[in-house]
């Protein structure tokens, strides 16, 4: 029976990381027809609102281009230019079908010959696609063997890579966030947060700007973000470290350090004023093993956590008797040797990056570096206090922000490094109006930041690193991705294999470097929410890859480019059909930091239109036939892909292990869990109650963004300025791969340095023509992409509706040109012109702007589908397809930033 | 009573959420935006500014649109909304060369996204809308259901969805007669301006730039 009358149905958007948001989706007579905020939602910082894309969920729901039904591939043949000949079948003969794959790896061993697990599962989109997968997480925890997440969709290139992980290593900052309601001054280098930022993001500077706050913006084009921006700075491509250390310069030398700096918090927050010995380790007590500070009252060498050390020694040089301790626990003994204070080491390593070498470089004028220096100073405030709820914090309102491109590839380290201790100089690192890091990943508990600062060697916090030593190192890669053999900073957990160099088994699948295990293809790969052929750099190389794989199973909204060349199609049921309760506010990605936090409920607003089935029925299914049901259910009431534990000391509402549970029944249990949990016991909601009222709140204290109180009662120090454990990790790793006879890392390992010099990063991109066969010279410009607010996260290609609305954001469907530039070039506007690099070239529409660099071209997201419905009507480039996968191009965590060297000129008729 | 619209520009992002809502609120066809924001640059690099500017029916206190309507569709209520008794429209579109803000929109025929109607869109589209004249109504039906105690451009539910759904706050509405009212106390804060006031029709629109 058709429900009749109109309802208003509470569910979230996810559909990017700044979320989730809340909204109400609007049904008649049982037909989804509209999208609005839910007001009464008025703990969630942006008032309750959705962005643009969540007006979308209507139609993502109705798209007659949905795969309707599972399908079965029927041409065996694998390829572009191959149909693949989908015919329609039903639920159980498509989880049959993949049942019985899964069952030959599971009855013939997991892991392959080369030690890579058969089984591979590539869920895109960062941390969206956890709030999507329902119940499935569960079935991959029954699995119960490894499996390999290493195959990549664009991780490390689409995201922020280097800030992920040295942001986590420096203060649990998977993601960095300024303190934005307290902030009054903000450096952003290409930091678009008024596109990236979500709802929150924009509604805080938003709010921010009327209050009088001051954001400048260092971007080589006009984003959203520089025009919001108080002032535009256009800077050269990757050289934002350049400006960076300026700025580090002019605060060290142009500036009376000691009365700019803060002091106290340098001295007793970080490692300032430990002492450096001769071979760039620190110098340690012989006895204790602890690194040593110079005590200016005792005039002598003391560990760095004597307790009444009155003034550190910052500065100057000291005759000492310790230790040093190297790579592989190998000893230097000095009877006396002279040792500085690392803030010393700092200040020489910064010195000659003066702001008019910063000006060559950057093309930014030394007069604006030291502007902006001056107003950071100023702006930050040392020396003052705020209250938080009854506890004194010191305030510093200035926050720096980097941008993607900016903090990953080649010189992400740089720029994190200098940015994070640019904060720590003013003391501006996790305090009140400081810069926060507002989630993480590869510590845990994941579900609290606080919780998770644990006291590890030296007076810094532990960090679950993968081990270099000889003893323990993990020789052989144990995903596609390397992740524990090439990076130890991301660690092993769940997420690990994706935060790696996920390009690798693309690059080295039939073609391995010397002395490596080659990537094989996954016997079985699922893959879903994630389009590698569009979102991969390398297209053409990642479709001559995929076409090797035997079997993949695609979690399939329409047809794309990535399922194209897949076996079997599962149309999951998305956004408004299907249950899962979801962690909302508390601290969450980007600049969701929220004064509550709770769980809401996505839940079917409607009848499906389709043959969709609700992820958690498919993991429960593939469990049953698998006979894997119990240690589903098992994992389920562990609170796994649920968020919460179904059992605890303090309550029980755990599943009946033996029998399968239907999706509703599995998130009922889930609702009373959370509830309780986060009421401490005193209120249980089930389903139906959050069927109407769509979340839970509980308040959450505004001081638990803050890191300081927890780092001051365990007594921790952050780890800067200077990186003696990195330096020493690197030459581990370095002496570990060379025993294997491995080179090809070698670049890569020279990014581990205790203090950072800059390197000509420019220069990288530059040599890929020569890499390639081509001459840089005919290569004069950056082609670069911009995030849209439309597009981002990429659930929305296929929606006429979006394409109606982001043709109002200037230059989102061109390619944007300088037009004095383009001018040069015999363009005009509205032209169709090539954008071509060393590898291919694309087609696009010219559309002339003054805010652009002359030296730039700009793409706006990532689009030249050819399968996907209603997006391959969208004539646009795709700076991914001309971006080579290039070992050149990875840095030591994997990433590598999104730019590539072209040319730009008018298409000749018939061109194809 | 004349309901009006403050406009801070110096929040808004161009993000287009409220063009989306707006469509979706009242069901418009393809390519018809009764009102959306348009993206301008201004200068030479580098030297450049770029500013978002909602536009949409600006509600002029003397509407060119109306006098011109042959069938007198184009009308204006005591409130100052200016709208169009689809009805009595003859899709002429007089009104539409007379309004200086290009802010009517001709609906010829019921377009859909897709080859068909998806079933939202059958359900919500407006039959009466085929083949005449089309603009903002200043969420009228919104406005209108405001019960006693509510007050539009206080409640969200009873404020034009532009304004209500804005995810940077930057849009305001009220009753400019009320010396009380949220856009009167922010008219009085920063003398926001308006757009074309060389051609003195008065409009409920304001916007705040400095
Ligand atoms: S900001 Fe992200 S999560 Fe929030 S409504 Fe927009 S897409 Fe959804
Ligand atoms: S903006 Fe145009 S349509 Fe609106 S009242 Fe003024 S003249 Fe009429
Ligand atoms: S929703 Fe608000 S911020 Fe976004 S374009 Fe509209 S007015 Fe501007």
């Amino acid at each position: 029976m058709t429900p009749t009358g109109t309802r208003k149905v509470p569910t979230y958007c996810y559909q990017c990381v700044a979320g989730p948001d809340l909204l109400n989706v609007v049904v008649e007579d049982g037909v989804a027809v509209k999208v609005e905020p839910n007001f009464g939602v008025t703990e969630h910082p942006a008032g309750g609102r959705p962005c643009v894309r969540a007006y979308g969920l209507v139609q993502k729901l109705y798209n007659p281009n949905r795969v309707k039904s599972p399908m079965k591939r029927t041409n065996p043949q694998k390829g572009r230019e191959h149909d693949p000949g989908w015919v329609a079948i039903t639920w159980d003969e498509a989880l049959d079908l993949l049942a019985d794959k899964l069952r030959t790896i599971r009855d013939a061993g997991f892991v392959d010959e080369n030690g890579y697990p058969k089984l591979a599962v590539t869920f895109g989109a960062g941390g969206t696609a956890p709030a999507y997968l329902g119940g499935f997480p569960a079935f991959l925890s029954a699995w119960g063997a490894p499996l390999d997440q290493g195959i990549g969709s664009g991780q490390g290139m689409k995201c922020v890579h280097s800030e992920h992980l040295y942001g986590e290593f420096w203060h649990r900052a998977f993601t960095v966030a300024p303190d934005m309601p307290t902030t009054t001054y903000v450096l952003s280098f290409g930091n678009n947060g008024d596109v990236s930022g979500g709802v929150i993001g924009v509604w805080r500077h938003a709010e921010a700007r009327g209050r009088g706050a001051r954001w400048i913006q260092f971007e080589p084009h006009m984003s959203v973000t520089a025009a919001t921006a108080a002032r535009w700075v256009p800077i050269r491509p990757k050289t934002d470290a350049a400006v960076l250390y300026a700025i580090l310069n002019g605060v060290l030398h142009e500036h009376a350090w000691r009365r700019v700096c803060d002091v106290a918090y340098l001295s007793r927050m970080t490692n300032a004023p430990y002492l450096v010995g001769p071979n760039g380790y620190y110098l340690r007590d012989a006895a204790t093993r602890k690194p040593l500070v110079w005590d200016e009252k005792r005039a002598a060498a003391v560990a760095f956590d004597t307790p009444d050390v009155e003034a550190y020694a910052l500065e100057g040089e000291f005759t000492v008797a310790g230790i040093e301790i190297g790579p592989d626990e190998q000893m230097i003994e000095h009877a006396s040797t002279t040792a500085r204070p690392s803030f010393q080491l700092l200040r020489d390593h910064v010195k000659p990056y003066t702001p008019e070498w910063a000006a060559k470089v950057s093309d930014v004028p030394a007069a604006t570096i030291r502007e902006v220096t001056r107003e950071y100073l100023e702006h930050a405030r040392v020396g003052a206090t705020v209250e938080v709820e009854g506890v004194t914090l010191p305030l510093r309102p200035v926050a720096i922000l980097l941008g993607k491109s900016v903090n990953n590839g080649w010189g992400g380290y740089e720029c994190c490094w200098a940015r994070t201790l640019l904060a720590a100089l003013v003391g501006a690192l996790e305090v009140p109006g400081g810069i926060l890091g507002t989630t993480i990943r590869l510590n845990r508990p994941s579900s609290n930041r606080l919780e998770s600062v644990r006291p590890g060697p030296d007076g810094f916090m532990a960090q679950p690193l993968n081990p270099t030593s000889k003893k323990d190192w993990q020789a052989r890669p144990t995903s596609r991705s390397a992740h524990k053999t090439l990076v130890p900073l991301v660690s092993d957990g769940s997420w690990s294999g994706a935060l790696s160099p996920a390009q690798l088994p693309w690059l080295f699948m039939g073609d391995p470097p010397p002395k490596w295990p080659e990537p094989t293809p996954p016997e079985v790969w699922i893959v879903g929410r994630s389009n590698p052929a569009i979102s991969c750099w390398d297209s053409d190389l990642v479709m001559s890859k995929l076409k090797r794989f035997p079997f993949v199973a695609a979690f399939a909204y329409t047809q794309d480019e990535t399922n194209w060349f897949s076996d079997l199609l599962l149309p999951d049921a998305t956004d408004l059909e299907s249950y899962q309760l979801f962690r909302v506010g508390a601290t969450k990605y980007v600049e969701s930091y929220w004064e509550h936090q709770g769980v809401a409920l996505r839940q079917p607003v409607a009848d499906s239109p389709f043959d969709t089935k609700d992820l958690t029925d498919v993991g429960t299914e593939l469990s049953r036939r698998l006979g894997l049901l119990e240690r589903y259910n098992e994992a389920l009431n562990r609170g796994v892909a649920l968020g919460v534990p179904l059992k605890t000391a303090q309550y029980d509402v755990s599943l009946d292990a033996s029998t399968p549970h239907t999706s509703a029944e599995i998130w009922d249990r889930a609702c009373r869990a959370a509830t309780l949990a986060l009421s401490k016991g005193r209120e249980e909601r089930d389903l139906a109650w959050f069927s109407e009222h769509g979340v839970y709140l509980v308040p959450f204290s505004r001081l638990n963004w803050y890191l300081h109180p927890e780092m001051l009662r365990k007594g921790l120090r952050y780890e800067l300025p200077y990186q003696e454990r990195l330096k020493r990790i690197g030459a581990e790793l370095r002496a570990r791969l060379h025993e294997q006879d491995i080179h090809w890392w070698d670049t890569q390992l020279d990014e581990y340095q205790a203090l950072p010099p800059w390197k000509d990063f420019p220069e990288i991109w530059v040599d890929i023509a020569r890499r390639h066969g081509k001459k840089p010279e005919d290569y004069p410009l950056w082609l670069l992409t911009s995030r849209s607010m439309q597009y981002s996260w990429g659930s929305q290609v296929s929606l006429p509706l979006m394409a109606d609305v982001a043709r109002h954001v200037r230059g989102h469907f061109g390619i944007m040109l300088n037009a004095k530039m383009a001018a040069l070039h015999g363009i005009d506007e509205g032209d169709e012109i090539w954008v071509e690099s060393p590898i291919g070239r694309q087609k696009g529409t010219a559309m002339l702007r003054a805010g652009v660099r002359p030296d730039v071209v700009v793409a706006i997201g990532q689009f030249a589908h050819w399968a996907t419905p209603v997006a391959e009507d969208i004539q646009m480039p795709n700076l991914n397809a001309l971006e080579p996968i290039d070992l050149s191009l990875i840095d030591a965590t994997g990433s590598g930033s999104d730019l590539v060297r072209v040319k730009v000129y008018r298409t000749r008729h018939g061109d194809r | 009573m004349r309901w009006g619209m403050v406009v801070d520009v110096r929040k808004c992002v161009g993000c287009q959420t409220c063009t989306i809502a707006c469509h979706e609120e009242n069901a418009l066809p393809p390519g018809i935006f009764w009102r959306h924001v348009v993206d301008v640059e201004v200068g030479e690099y580098p030297d450049v500014r770029r500013a978002f500017l909602p536009m949409g029916c600006q509600h002029c206190a003397e509407p060119p649109c109306v006098p011109v309507c042959p069938t007198g569709a184009s009308q204006q209520r005591a409130d100052g909304i200016v709208f169009v008794q689809y009805d009595m429209c003859i899709g002429c579109g007089y009104c539409a060369v007379a309004c200086p803000y290009r802010a009517r929109h001709m609906i010829h025929d019921q377009e859909w996204y897709f080859m068909a109607p998806t079933p939202s869109e059958k359900k919500a589209h407006d039959p009466e809308r085929h083949g005449v004249m089309s603009k903002c109504t200043f969420c009228k039906h919104r406005v209108d259901k405001a019960p006693a105690g509510a007050t539009p451009g206080v409640d969200p539910e009873y404020t034009p969805v532009c304004v209500s759904s804005c995810i940077a706050n930057a849009m305001h509405f009220g009753d400019l007669d009320d010396p009380t009212s949220n856009v009167s106390r922010l008219r009085e804060e920063h003398q926001p301006g308006v757009l074309l006031e060389e051609l003195g029709l008065k409009p409920s629109l304001f916007y705040i730039t400095e």
